[in-house]
């Protein structure tokens, strides 16, 4: 009997396991909605997403770094230089909103080819190669904006203001452009040839290369691509506010890693991938917006995402030894 | 002919190995060059001052990297150290501020920063989570919470005797310093020349050797996300002393320059680990750089350019060493 | 006789549709040296785990000193003095030899570690019992193989309560001049009334060496020799692959072509230097040698692994291999010796792995069609009999023989002109062997070149045509079909016959 017992108990902590990060985020929903109506209006929900858009495309490019086995701690600084380079090439340079915006992607893809030269020349491990590109690319803001001051330009074209403020029947852009690199993203990582290399070689390098792919190549591409997504945030922030504002890319860092490990727990084989980690970017910015119609403190509200953070990833992790142990 | 060849190529990467340390010393016998006064022992006094915080976290840091082994991602990190560090220094802040005794206060912090160990150990011993991930969402979380017992306010001393660790001497030697110093050899002694320690370093080094040899290697990575959390306990009444007060968002450089001044020290150990001594070297000539170039004038934007190429050339050079061999 | 200082009654062991054990016994008596052989797959590993309490048994007995150990823990187990050298080395690269000899079991005083009396017994340790003059202040990455081995099994024995010491393959990474270092270790170990269980592959180190040996095949021992003399070799092959072996290895009616591979003047400035080999279309051609002989490096360069310089000419056309992915596109395809580390990403599906080397076929605009993956995948698990036959299976969990036929399954798909084995049955059942061979036989009846690296002597003369023995990374000699069998083929790898002697006979 005393058997009986235990394998009740079992099963009832493997589903909790199993479904217990789904359970969450409707426990989340809910408790938010019963807190404050407003909470489940269209839009508000419509402001959870926009006001994520730039993370969600930040998680994309540490969606593909976390896919081939590394870890990018320099995305901020990629966003940094989209949003500098762009408002740079209009303010100093006169030129027009989409010239600008391809030198904004440029400048990202600086911060890319820095990080794979680093990583793929000199064989420098992703952490420590990106946190040296974060260190040179802060300081390098530092130097340019003499401190750190930011670059506003209030008479900013109006076709760049529209990449963050203008809409498309209703749905504002960012909106847009987030959505439609997901779905590049989606098609590139999760069903193209390139995206099963790129997951090859970032469970199994060895193996991967003994099946003939060519990984450096291909973390080359990874590293400049990720940067050009994160450029394109930049160019939403900056368009956003009408200014560059230095080192404000850093803030996007860490919500980015949990969401694609919060992601990576959210597949049934634990890999890192583009639905997974839209999903837990919702839930943080679910929670930040919950939190924030609840009026809390700005502070408060902070250390409560904190917390949540910690055992989101917590119950992730959880979820996949789990699913690890019942394979075995 | 193949021996030679292979005797040349040992040599070859024992100098690469030195490089990082050439580099250092050359740089500083540069500054010290063009600013004469740099070399005084006012000025290194200042230099070892300004570093204490620093040296004591990775005192903690090159623990958990010793146990867990250094594969960043994979391996043993504590990234909530800085964090841990800011708690204790608002915790007591504010505790004195409203009147409390120091020990009290003090206690208190205690408790808190253990607490944020205890947690760490969890995630990473029982949960398998990636000391990376669990360490720096801990990190947030902490931080967090310390901004809600803070309000992200600037609260000056009030404990009056904290500051005596910058402002008091013992036999001319300011107290502070003497007090880490004697840290640090404690530090060395337990994690060097004792079994504990060469257990640790067992248990980084080849998690299976360990397990076989009868180590059990869970606790003792559980034990060194302690030790961290205590050290970054301690950290944090050298950072009110440092900075005469609490001053919120102290944390970030903090761990930049421990991670710095950690895998900086491997570069300089022969073995070529983190070893305790490393990166108490790692953290002190990280120090006597950035004040050294404060000193000949370069614009103060530039440190961090100077720190970023830094961590490059020493890993890149140290992988390129280990290659060579 | 002497009462058993071990043994082993009746083991069942089994796993997820395999009965790994079968019913086995092993009895080792104190001062002497056991043998224990059989092929891979044979049930060696499994009942060395079982007696280190690593597997718990369905059923049997586990005796030790004549006492039965019950349930069998590794504690347990450790306490009874039954210590096991790891076929791995599990050291640590920056540890010292006396940090690693007295890993958990420092010595340590009121002021910590006593570094010098753990040094100065370490080098005693080394000195009396082992033979070895080794240093205890050297690194670990800075011994030689056998020296390192030494210092495991040091680490073993220093406490000086070990009743049986188990060493499983020690000399497997050894160059042939350092087997003698470890041979003489085991010679003292000996004198002092310890027992000892040598597993190893190596059938001439196991003739020299020990005083009974025991024959493991399909999960049984099938029988045990207590008298070791010259002619026992043969006897030790025929027991361990019984007395089907024709039915074993596939009957070939093959006939060579002309040569369309060649290898001129490969050399990597270290392992190997000067290899110039011929290989025909339609041979399957070895490469025997020792760990350390250059075969394995050899292997990797030829597939871009590893740096080297040298021409291959395939077909008459010269060909780069500088990177694998450069073999890969000119017919060239590699199945790896570790298979779980190099030739399979484990944490995918059988789909993902079969199909890795042929993505673009199976795409349309860069996008994967899983429809036609998934067709070509299942064609293959029919044709090669892939257990279980589910393309969503993860490889992880398959069987070493049904992994191995996974990696075959990739490059059957990317239909390649040379095919490089390095050894294509380690670990995998017996059943899966001979399906195998089957596979490499069919390959080179259809006209592929087939190179198979091995150091299993059995499974080269089995298989092949023509077999390069390497040595100190040169190629000694090439044995031709008629000169073909195991115990000329052991005796010119060990060493043991010179090659002036091998042209001589033949």
């Amino acid at each position: 009997m005393d058997n009986v017992v235990r394998q009740n108990r079992l099963s009832l902590r493997s589903i909790l396991m199993r479904f217990g990060f789904l359970i969450v985020f409707a426990l989340f929903f809910l408790f938010f909605a019963a807190w404050n109506p407003v909470f489940v209006q269209g839009q508000n929900l419509l402001n959870i997403v926009e006001g994520s858009a730039i993370l969600i495309i930040v998680a994309m490019g540490m969606t593909l770094i976390v896919a081939t086995g590394g870890i990018d701690l320099s995305v901020g600084i990629a966003l940094d230089f989209g949003a500098a380079f762009a408002v740079v090439a209009m303010k100093s340079y006169g030129m027009g909103w989409f010239s600008a915006a391809c030198v904004g992607l440029i400048g990202g893809s600086l911060v890319g080819l820095l990080n794979a030269a680093l990583v793929v020349g000199l064989r420098i491990s992703p952490f420590l190669a990106t946190l040296g590109t974060f260190f040179i690319g802060s300081s390098a803001q530092r130097i340019f904006t003499n401190g750190g001051g930011p670059i506003s330009y209030r008479k900013m074209p109006e076709g760049f203001r529209d990449i963050a403020q203008g809409d498309l029947y209703g749905i504002p852009t960012e909106v847009i452009i987030a959505a439609v690199l997901v779905l590049i993203y989606y098609l590139v990582l999760e069903r193209s040839v390139w995206g099963r290399r790129v997951h090859a070689m970032g469970m199994q390098r060895s193996a991967s290369i003994v099946a003939g792919i060519r990984v450096n190549r291909i973390l080359i591409a990874c590293f400049v691509f990720a940067s050009i997504t994160c450029a394109v945030g930049g160019l939403i922030a900056a368009a956003n506010i009408r200014m560059f504002t230095p080192l404000s890319g850093f803030s996007y860092l860490l919500d980015a890693i949990a969401a694609v490990f919060i992601g990576a727990a959210l597949h049934p084989r634990g890999r890192p991938n583009v639905l997974g980690t839209l999903a837990g970017v919702l839930f943080l910015g679910m929670i930040t917006n919950g939190l924030n119609l609840m009026g809390l403190n700005f502070n408060t509200k902070d250390a409560l995402s904190g917390i949540i953070l910690v055992s989101a990833l917590a119950l992730a992790v959880a979820q996949r030894n789990m699913r690890n142990a019942d394979g075995d | 002919m193949q021996v030679s060849a292979r005797h040349q190529k040992h040599r070859l990467a024992t100098l690469v190995g030195f490089l990082p340390l050439i580099i250092f010393l050359a740089l500083l016998l540069y500054v010290g060059l063009n600013a004469p006064n740099f070399m005084t022992v006012v000025n290194l006094k200042l230099v070892l001052a300004q570093s204490l915080p620093v040296v004591l976290s990775v005192i903690g840091l090159s623990a958990v990297v010793m146990a867990g082994g250094d594969d960043v991602v994979s391996g043993g990190i504590d990234l909530s150290t800085p964090a841990t560090a800011v708690l204790c220094a608002g915790i007591v802040s504010v505790m004195t501020t409203a009147g409390q005794p120091l020990l009290i206060a003090a206690g208190a912090s205690l408790i808190a920063c253990m607490l944020v160990g205890v947690v760490n150990a969890v995630l990473i011993t029982r949960l398998r989570m990636a000391p990376l991930l669990a360490t720096l969402a801990m990190f947030v979380a902490v931080v967090g919470i310390n901004n809600v017992i803070t309000a992200r306010k600037r609260l000056n001393l009030a404990a009056e005797s904290i500051a005596s660790l910058r402002q008091d001497f013992v036999f001319g030697i300011p107290l502070g310093i003497l007090l880490v110093a004697v840290l640090a050899l404690l530090a060395y002694h337990f994690l060097h020349r004792s079994k504990w320690g060469l257990n640790l370093q067992a248990a980084g080094g080849s998690r299976d050797a360990a397990e076989i040899s009868g180590i059990r290697v869970d606790r003792l990575v559980a034990q060194t996300y302690l030790l961290a959390a205590f050290m970054g306990f301690v950290t944090g009444f050298f950072m009110l002393a440092r900075a005469n007060g609490y001053s919120p968002g102290a944390q970030d450089n903090l761990m930049l320059e421990m991670v710095l001044a950690t895998f900086l020290g491997a570069a300089f150990s022969p073995r070529r680990i983190v070893t305790v001594w490393g990166a108490i070297l790692g953290a002190v000539l990280v120090a006597a750089i950035s004040i050294g170039l404060k000193t000949i004038g370069v614009n103060v934007f530039w440190t961090d350019l100077i720190k970023g190429a830094l961590i490059v050339i020493v890993v890149a050079l140290s992988a390129i060493s280990e290659r060579v061999q | 006789m002497t009462e058993a200082a071990f043994q082993l009654s009746g083991i069942v062991q089994t796993f997820p549709g395999v009965r790994a054990l079968d019913g086995a016994d092993l009895m080792v008596r104190p001062g002497e040296v056991h043998g224990l052989v059989g092929e891979n797959g044979a049930g060696k590993s499994t009942i060395i785990k079982v007696l280190a309490g690593v597997y718990q048994p369905a059923e049997g007995r586990i005796e030790v000193g004549g006492s039965t150990i019950s349930p069998a823990t590794p504690e347990k187990i450790r306490d009874a003095g039954v210590r096991f050298i790891h076929q791995e080395l599990h050291l640590v690269p920056y540890f010292t030899v006396a940090e690693s000899v007295f890993m958990g079991q420092e010595i340590s005083g009121p002021f910590g570690l006593c570094k010098r009396e753990m040094r100065s017994r370490a080098e005693a340790f080394l000195r009396e019992e082992l033979g070895s003059e080794l240093p205890g202040n050297r690194l670990i990455r800075d011994l030689s193989p056998a020296e390192r081995k030494l210092v495991q099994v040091a680490r073993a024995l220093v406490d000086g309560a070990a009743k049986v010491v188990v060493f499983d393959e020690p000399t497997a990474p050894l160059a042939s001049e350092e087997v003698l270092k470890i041979m003489t270790a085991i010679a003292k170990l000996k004198t002092r009334g310890i027992a000892i269980l040598y597993v190893s592959h190596y059938l001439n180190e196991i003739v020299d060496i020990c005083d009974r040996v025991t024959v493991f095949r399909q999960g049984k021992n099938v029988a045990i020799f207590d008298e070791i003399t010259t002619d026992t070799g043969p006897a030790l092959v025929s027991a361990m692959i019984g007395r089907d072996l024709d039915a074993f290895f596939p009957t070939s009616s093959r006939s060579a072509g002309e040569v369309a591979l060649r290898l001129e003047h490969f050399d990597d400035g270290q392992a190997f230097s000067d290899v110039n080999l011929d290989i025909r279309r339609g041979e399957i051609f070895g490469i025997a040698g020792l760990i350390g002989s250059g075969r394995e490096e050899l292997i990797d360069a030829l597939y871009g692994l590893r740096k080297s310089q040298g021409t291959l000419t395939l077909d008459g056309a010269t060909v780069d291999t500088k990177t694998a992915a450069k073999a890969v596109a000119n017919g060239m395809v590699l199945v790896p010796r570790d298979r779980r580390h190099d030739g399979l990403v484990l944490p995918m599906t059988v789909a993902e792995n079969a199909t890795l080397a042929t993505l673009d076929e199976n795409a349309t605009f860069g996008l994967i069609d899983r429809g036609k993956a998934r067709q070509v995948t299942e064609a293959l698990i029919k044709d090669l009999d892939i257990r279980p036959s589910n393309a969503q299976a993860v490889t992880r969990f398959l069987s070493g023989g049904n992994q191995q036929k996974v990696v075959l399954a990739r490059w059957l798909a990317k239909s390649a002109k040379v095919f490089i084995f390095d050894e294509p049955t380690v670990g995998v059942d017996v059943g899966a062997k001979a399906e195998i061979y089957q596979l490499i036989e069919n390959l080179a009846s259809e006209g592929a070149i087939i190179l198979i690296s091995s150091s299993d002597p059995v499974e080269l003369v089995g298989t092949c045509d023509r077999v390069a023995v390497m040595m100190r990374g040169d190629v000694r000699t090439i044995i031709e079909k008629q000169d073909l069998n195991v115990d000329h083929l052991v005796a010119v790898t060990t060493g043991a016959t010179s090659v002036s002697e091998t042209e001589h006979a033949s």
